[in-house]
């Protein structure tokens, strides 16, 4: 129902080549990017999860 | 700015709560009683609803959907709402989305005991309980995507993002997965044929355990480990990283459950070394997590909730390397169809998402409920129970498979087999299999343990269902000011903005994989010999879906010495082009089915043998554990169902000749009149229209078309198999 719309698969690593290439160029921008990012600004995103409105943080024994 | 006042809805919260806690207990006791069915075949009962091929599907989609399911709604609508300083978008949609997800599990046990599935594990739900399922998690979805939208908070915290991945993933892959064509309300064909089918089943498989049971609950991770640490995470620099690299790179690993199947090569390749890749970002989250504890294991020391959480990530660190490691060719060669897969999936299940799941509800229930827990000595009690069992279950299984892929390839000094029937190999791990009810058993005891003492909490509390809280209203920042803000910065506040890139990010894997597989013609070489299935095969085969045969039997020969000369030839893609659905299964607990249709190969049988098999499999040998389907030699046929079958499959490609559909019941009753003499002959009387005959003919077909000499038909065959 489906199948048979291309012809052949003569030359299909590509499509994986490319997703590689995608991903590592992808992945060395976020790193570099992410890593430059100031660590007092990391800092208070990490911590803003911890400071609520909660009337009792910890009410296990 | 003035605060606003709103009130958090804590009574969905409730109820999903509820809803983990009984559904978690039915999931792990239909799991002891497969446990004890593969042990013991009297736990059958000697009925069709209670038989391992319908159980075992019950236990894991109550497992997957039920337990984890509604754990994973209870973690998101709480922690959604904390984050996020807001109540969830519609409270209607919040109930909506709750019956809805409950009518499914509730469909799906009835429907999976009355035999109707689909055979794709994981996916065996028919098409009506899988348009629910689509219109369902669509709610889910909305409901978030609006909550977040109408936040009073700029930033969207790191779990969130991992929420809307999980959202996103799992709807790409249902609905691609359920493509299918019905016939009756409760039957319908998989579009996509054989190797096509399995490709598909594999990208979607492998990515529920992504979507599913691994990014929703990092996303619960990042919310409940810090708050019960009372830290912070320990790097918000490596979640971004390891956020991306995983949701990127997990989409393209699916077809690492099919190495060395009837499969092209790029296929087996791709997945392979994308599984690899998947170690770093797996483990970048790992020791995230575990890192977020320097400074507080003196809390692990007195904290139930903090024990599960360690547990949960170490179990999330091992099976995240044992995966990658399992699709390694010639590892994969010892864990593929062996008990090695199952101690992998109930390591990552009982440890990875039991862990998170307790430990979050150990947590968040006494807040919820304003209490203190009943004894948090009972919590400690159900951690080391629950921990040891894992163990017990898992060591055994371990054991287990590597004894049985030994004594499978193990050749006598004449270049014989030397346990050429599989039984024999079977008959030497069933003690493990006794092992695995005892730890079974184990996880079961904790789990109540946890009921009696989440339940006294509840019953010593009370939830606030609209509890009120304040925060000042989201000023909106506006246009993106490069020079202090970085493009994720920027995107960590544009939710829809946020979803496209991910969206992208799930499409490129899932894209190259599949596109290529189902489009380009020359990956499924076709064979002459191989010809359609009678209407009496055709219907055989549905009986073997209907009846969940795939749970225990493949029918794919892999390419090895051991398997050609126990199974016969190995399997070609060819041979499967109209098989709707696939059916190579995942596990041999017995042997492979493929050319039990081949009257000179290893696996034929006569039809008085199948027939006495069926009956009762301990009168050939006792020590089969397989069930008895006494029911094959009572049950009718559905004849009327038969033409629509073939128009079904005309549909689909299958080709029948033009107005076949009319003559195929005169057909299946001439040949199932050939099979009933010959079973007459060995004095067995049966009408021709039993489910039985059926059976008994479409064991005579399989793998029975090709000769091992056989030829392929396309010039492009190197690229198969």
């Amino acid at each position: 129902m489906v199948s048979n719309i291309l012809e052949g698969m003569v030359g299909i690593h590509i499509f994986y080549v490319i997703g590689l290439l995608l991903f590592l160029i992808l992945f060395i921008v976020i790193v570099v990017r992410t890593m430059r990012r100031p660590a007092a600004e990391m800092n208070e995103i990490k911590e803003s999860i911890l400071i609520e409105n909660d009337p009792d943080e910890s009410k296990t024994t | 700015m003035e605060n606003q006042k709103f009130y958090y809805d804590n009574k969905i919260v409730k109820y999903f709560i509820l809803a983990t806690i009984i559904w978690g207990v039915v999931a792990v006791l239909v799991g002891v009683l497969i446990a004890l069915q593969l042990a013991f075949p009297a736990f059958n009962f000697g009925i069709e609803f209670t038989s391992f091929g319908r159980m075992r599907p019950l236990h894991t989609n109550a497992m997957i959907f039920a337990f984890v399911g509604n754990a994973i709604f209870a973690g998101v609508y709480y922690s959604l709402q904390k984050l996020l300083k807001a109540r969830m978008f519609s409270d209607v949609l919040s109930k909506v989305h709750f019956w809805g997800w409950q009518l499914i599990i509730v469909l799906a046990a009835v429907t999976f005991t009355l035999g109707f599935t689909t055979s794709k594990e994981y996916a065996e739900l028919e098409w009506p309980i899988d348009i629910m399922i689509a219109i369902v998690w669509i709610i889910f979805g909305w409901n978030m995507i609006g909550t977040i939208l109408k936040r009073r908070v700029q930033h969207i915290y790191a779990a969130i993002w991992w929420y809307l991945a999980s959202f996103l993933g799992v709807a790409i892959l249902h609905v691609v997965n359920s493509f299918e064509l019905p016939i009756s309300l409760f039957k319908s064909y998989s579009i996509y044929a054989g190797a096509q089918d399995a490709v598909v089943q594999w990208w979607y498989g492998h990515n529920a355990v992504a979507f599913f049971l691994t990014t929703p609950f990092l996303g619960l991770m990042y919310y409940y480990l810090p708050k019960a640490a009372g830290r912070p995470i320990y790097s918000y620099r490596l979640s971004i990283i390891h956020f991306w690299s995983l949701i990127f790179l997990y989409m393209w690993a699916g077809p690492h459950h099919l190495l060395y199947q009837a499969l092209p090569e790029w296929v087996q390749a791709l997945g392979v070394t994308f599984s690899i890749m998947l170690i770093a970002p797996s483990w970048g989250g790992m020791i995230n997590g575990l890192l977020t504890l320097r400074g507080a294991w003196d809390k692990v020391r007195d904290k139930a909730e903090l024990k599960f959480m360690v547990v949960a990530v170490t179990a999330y660190g091992m099976s995240t390397f044992e995966g990658p490691m399992m699709s390694l060719r010639n590892v994969n060669q010892i864990t593929h169809f062996t008990d090695w897969t199952i101690a992998h999936t109930h390591i990552a299940g009982m440890g990875w998402n039991g862990g998170i799941a307790f430990g979050m509800l150990y947590w968040m229930v006494p807040k919820l409920f304003r209490t203190k827990l009943y004894s948090e000595k009972l919590a400690n009690t159900h951690f080391w129970i629950a921990t040891l069992s894992i163990l017990i279950y898992a060591i055994p299984l371990y054991w287990a498979a590597v004894t049985q892929w030994l004594m499978l390839r193990e050749y006598t000094p004449e270049g014989f087999l030397a346990y050429p029937i599989f039984m024999e190999t079977l008959t030497h791990i069933l003690p493990m299999y006794t092992l695995r009810i005892v730890g079974g058993v184990m996880f079961l005891t904790g789990f109540l343990l946890m009921v009696f003492n989440l339940f006294k909490t509840m019953a010593a509390g009370k939830v606030e269902a609209n509890e009120l809280s304040e925060a000042p209203a989201l000023v909106p920042k506006g246009a993106r000011n490069p020079m202090t803000e970085t493009i994720h910065r920027w995107m960590e506040r544009k939710a829809v903005r946020f979803s496209i890139w991910v969206f992208v990010a799930l499409f490129i894997g899932g894209a190259v994989e599949i596109i290529p597989m189902i489009f380009i013609k020359s990956n499924i070489p076709t064979i002459d010999a191989v010809t359609p299935y009678t209407p009496l095969e055709l219907e055989g085969r549905d009986i073997y879906v209907k009846e969940g045969c795939y749970t225990c039997h493949s029918q794919v020969i892999r390419p090895f010495r051991w398997e050609t000369d126990r199974y016969g030839e190995y399997s070609k893609i060819g041979e499967f082009v109209y098989d709707h659905p696939y059916q190579w299964g995942s596990r041999r607990t017995g042997p492979d089915l493929a050319r039990t249709g081949y009257v000179s190969g290893p696996m034929y049988k006569n039809a008085a043998w199948h027939y006495n098999h069926f009956m009762d499999p301990r009168k050939l040998n006792d020590q089969s554990i397989m069930p008895n389907y006494a029911w094959f030699a009572k049950k009718d046929i559905n004849l009327d169902l038969i033409p629509n079958k073939i128009r079904a499959m005309q549909t689909l490609g299958v080709p029948y000749p033009e107005g076949y559909d009319q003559l195929a019941v005169d057909d299946l009753i001439k040949q199932a009149e050939q099979i009933v003499a010959d079973l007459l002959n060995s004095g067995i009387e049966i009408e021709p229209t039993k489910q039985m005959v059926a059976m008994i003919a479409y064991m005579h077909k399989m793998g029975g078309d090709i000769e091992p000499a056989s030829t392929l038909n396309n010039d492009s065959h190197e690229n198969g198999k």
